[in-house]
């Protein structure tokens, strides 16, 4: 390395006038500043310290704490044990609703929204004119999934009088209001997450085009039927992709909440069919003044999610198979 | 928590902001209004509305700021919707705003908490509250302290499509009318408009509007007084949902579906979209006017048609303006609140956009301005206040709602709407109401 050379030559350098030294002193410290050393990329690593300790741990550690407490924002915190804990599991029916809607929620629409979305990339994986486009087309309700108008769109579209009772009307069907019945309103939330398939579509895609062609080409000269291939070949060389996706996507739907909050009004209602965890943790801690048990609902958010997780990583041992 | 923002208050503010943005989401506060956070120089007004209200305040303050240049002001203002969620967060952030438009709903529960300025001192001297009655200054009184001037008289009255009721061949009922009366009008509407039209809306559960009317009738209040447990009988509440089943039964009153769409969404009111004549929600004809093209007119909440059946209907006082506790400016927000209470412009400019005006002075002032459903609203809430203070069986207004007040009422509505979408019989639902509201309100 050439740093490495010019050192040697600068401490081998005989006859050293005062100057020299100076001069040698000089080189040196800018030799070491180039190996790294100095404070000065601290420097520019301190906002995203900052945001990591401020925004990020110093917050999660106090929710820690307050979940043991009782907290009302307003006035400062009591200690109160796990007393937060035990009333959501013993005392607090409307904990349960939630829990019925958010694990009903994450288990039909990931499966649904993964199912959509590598048959879509499967279909767009082609070379046909205009291709880009398509691709755009299908990827947009992801992009504005978030978005708070989406869910005031989708309120309108399966209200009483909303676009899909006109369009169940063509075929004679009577239609009900979609949102507002307990028995439905949650499926329409479950449709709206399905529709915004996106984002795993696009992770699909991606995988589907690191595929080996030659594989496919061996299987063609054998015989085997489109099926038998995607069985045989395209859905065992993906399992990498799918669990990704099948991770993340557990995660994202049990943290879903803007859909649920826009849809009932802030709500969670009708009966709270759509009252998702994470509403209902926003509703306890910011709206009835409650966040130390807020808290410790988000605690017990983030385990079960962990749980979730770690399930999904063992059980991947069996299914997923890693190239190699 | 003086009024320098310590670190910790801080910390609590970005805890509330990871929790939101943890959670993935766009809890941005909607609205309009310039940017929130406390600076030394200005003073923070904050208040929900409609734009018109927006409007209205705004160039009252222009007025107040013509008369008062050193007193700078800093508006923030948004929808009913989490302007409380905000206003929390800020108040633990150590960003409470100096004035704010406060709910009567809620003044206890803020009050209690040590949130607002109890600001008594000032009455006769910065604070002129000449003309003000004093039933109507109870509401912004929690436990014997002044902590909110009210803004106006609040009564609670229906709604009614007239112009829909005529073209049915109907009358609009007298203002003396009872429950019954009530029933016999929605029946005949629904038989009237050949089923395309019910009465009225879903009553059972709407809380201020009617059901605590109805225990007041009976003698009953909704909290008790030391707001510690619920003021009725189950009986009273069974009573009541039998009253409306029999009303959904009969057609008087339209299915689940379409109550359970109008919560909290005005739009979807049952009146707004054309499927009631009557309505309890006073917002079809609030803040913001008119949000249906029909004629309107006002009635009061019916009375008790049995024996022993006492006044129910009372006044409170829309919406306050308080002062919060830790401000620095106190005084000057106090001169503010004392602007809209007598200042003749304020008056006109606000209308109203807060309730009808809290004395007779800023009632005068104002009437001549009023366009025809602006009158009837007034006539009407006039006719409940004068009936109301001559009644003698009246119990004392209703005690500040005690904290936890709005989940219980919204318990109340979902019950009722468990009752009507036929999840659950009267009996059992009224248990689980009473056992879930006792949870809360020792919480």
């Amino acid at each position: 390395m050439t740093t490495a050379k010019t050192d040697e030559v600068v401490k081998e350098s005989p006859a050293a006038t005062p100057s020299d030294q100076r001069e040698r002193d000089r080189q040196r410290r800018r030799l070491a500043r180039k190996r790294g050393g100095g404070w000065w990329p601290y420097l520019f690593l301190a906002p995203w310290f900052v945001g990591l300790f401020g925004l990020t741990i110093y917050p999660m550690l106090d929710s820690l704490y307050l979940s043991f407490t009782d907290f009302d924002l307003l006035t400062p915190e009591k200690w109160v044990g796990t007393a937060n804990y035990e009333r959501m599991f013993t005392d607090d029916p409307v904990f349960w609703d939630s829990v019925h809607a958010t694990l009903l929620y994450v288990v039909v629409s990931v499966p649904l929204k993964l199912g959509l979305a590598l048959a879509v990339a499967m279909l767009l994986n082609r070379d046909i004119k205009g291709i880009g486009l398509y691709r755009a087309a299908f990827y947009l309700p992801s992009l504005l999934g978030g978005a708070v108008a989406i869910a005031i769109v989708w309120r309108q579209v399966f209200g009483g009088d909303g676009l899909f009772n006109d369009f169940l009307s063509w075929f004679g069907i009577k239609g009900q209001d979609w949102i507002s019945s307990p028995d439905t309103a949650l499926y329409t939330l479950i449709l709206l997450a399905v529709w915004q398939f996106g984002t795993p579509m696009v992770i699909f895609l991606a995988g589907l085009k690191q595929l080996p062609k030659d594989v496919y080409e061996a299987a063609e000269i054998d015989g085997a039927s489109p099926v038998t291939r995607f069985f045989k070949i395209t859905l065992p060389l993906l399992t990498p992709i799918v669990f990704f996706n099948v991770v993340l996507q557990i995660i994202d739907a049990f943290k879903t909440f803007t859909p649920a909050f826009v849809i009932s009004n802030g709500s969670g209602g009708p009966l709270n069919s759509t009252m998702l965890y994470s509403l209902y943790l926003y509703k306890k801690g910011f709206t009835d003044l409650q966040m130390g048990y807020a808290s410790a609902l988000a605690w017990v958010l983030f385990l079960v999610i962990a749980g979730f997780t770690a399930v999904n990583f063992i059980a991947s041992r069996y299914w997923v198979h890693y190239d190699d | 928590m003086g009024h320098e923002i310590s670190r910790r208050s801080i910390f609590r503010a970005a805890s509330g902001i990871t929790v939101a943005t943890a959670l993935g989401t766009t809890l941005s506060a909607c609205g309009g209004g310039t940017g929130a956070g406390s600076s030394n120089s200005k003073l923070t007004m904050t208040w929900w509305g409609s734009d018109q209200r927006h409007a209205a305040y705004k160039k009252a303050l222009a007025t107040f700021q013509q008369d008062n240049p050193k007193i700078k002001i800093q508006e923030t203002y948004q929808g009913y919707d989490g302007y409380f969620d905000k206003f929390n967060t800020n108040v633990a952030g150590g960003s409470a705003p100096d004035l704010m438009q406060m709910d009567t709903g809620l003044v206890a529960q803020y009050a209690r908490k040590g949130v607002l300025a109890p600001i008594d001192e000032y009455v006769g001297k910065d604070l002129d509250l000449t003309g003000f009655s004093k039933t109507l200054l109870a509401s912004g009184t929690v436990d014997g302290k002044l902590y909110g001037v009210p803004s106006g008289i609040g009564v609670n009255q229906l709604t009614v499509n007239r112009s829909g009721l005529e073209a049915l061949g109907l009358k609009l009922p007298e203002r003396e009318w009872n429950w019954n009366d009530l029933k016999a009008i929605a029946q005949e509407v629904y038989k009237k408009s050949g089923g395309k039209t019910y009465g009225v809306d879903d009553g059972g559960g709407s809380t201020l509007q009617c059901f605590e009317i109805f225990a007041r009738e009976k003698g009953q209040q909704f909290f008790s007084d030391d707001g510690k447990k619920l003021g009725f009988t189950p009986d009273t509440l069974q009573e009541w949902w039998e009253f409306w089943a029999e009303m959904r039964k009969t057609n008087a009153s339209p299915p689940a579906a379409i109550t359970s769409a109008a919560h909290n969404d005005l739009t979807k009111n049952a009146v707004v979209i054309g499927k009631a004549l009557f309505t309890f929600d006073s917002g079809v004809y609030g803040a913001g006017g008119s949000i249906t093209d029909a004629q309107l007119d006002f009635l009061p909440t019916p009375q008790g048609n049995w024996s022993g059946a006492r006044e129910g209907n009372f006044v409170n006082g829309g919406v306050l303006l308080s002062a919060t506790k830790t401000s620095k400016r106190i005084a000057d927000s106090v001169k503010i609140i004392s602007f809209f209470a007598q200042n003749d412009t304020a008056i006109k400019d606000m209308q109203l956009l807060r309730g009808i005006p809290p004395t007779e002075k800023a009632r005068n002032l104002i009437a001549a301005g009023l366009n025809a459903t602006d009158k009837l609203n007034m006539a009407s809430a006039d006719y409940i206040s004068q009936r109301v203070a001559k009644a003698t069986n009246v119990l004392p207004n209703p005690v500040p709602p005690p904290q936890g007040a709005d989940q219980i009422w919204d318990l109340l509505f979902q019950s009722n709407l468990a009752v009507a979408f036929g999840k659950a019989t009267i009996t059992s639902q009224s248990g689980k109401f009473f056992d879930q509201a006792a949870g809360i309100l020792s919480a």
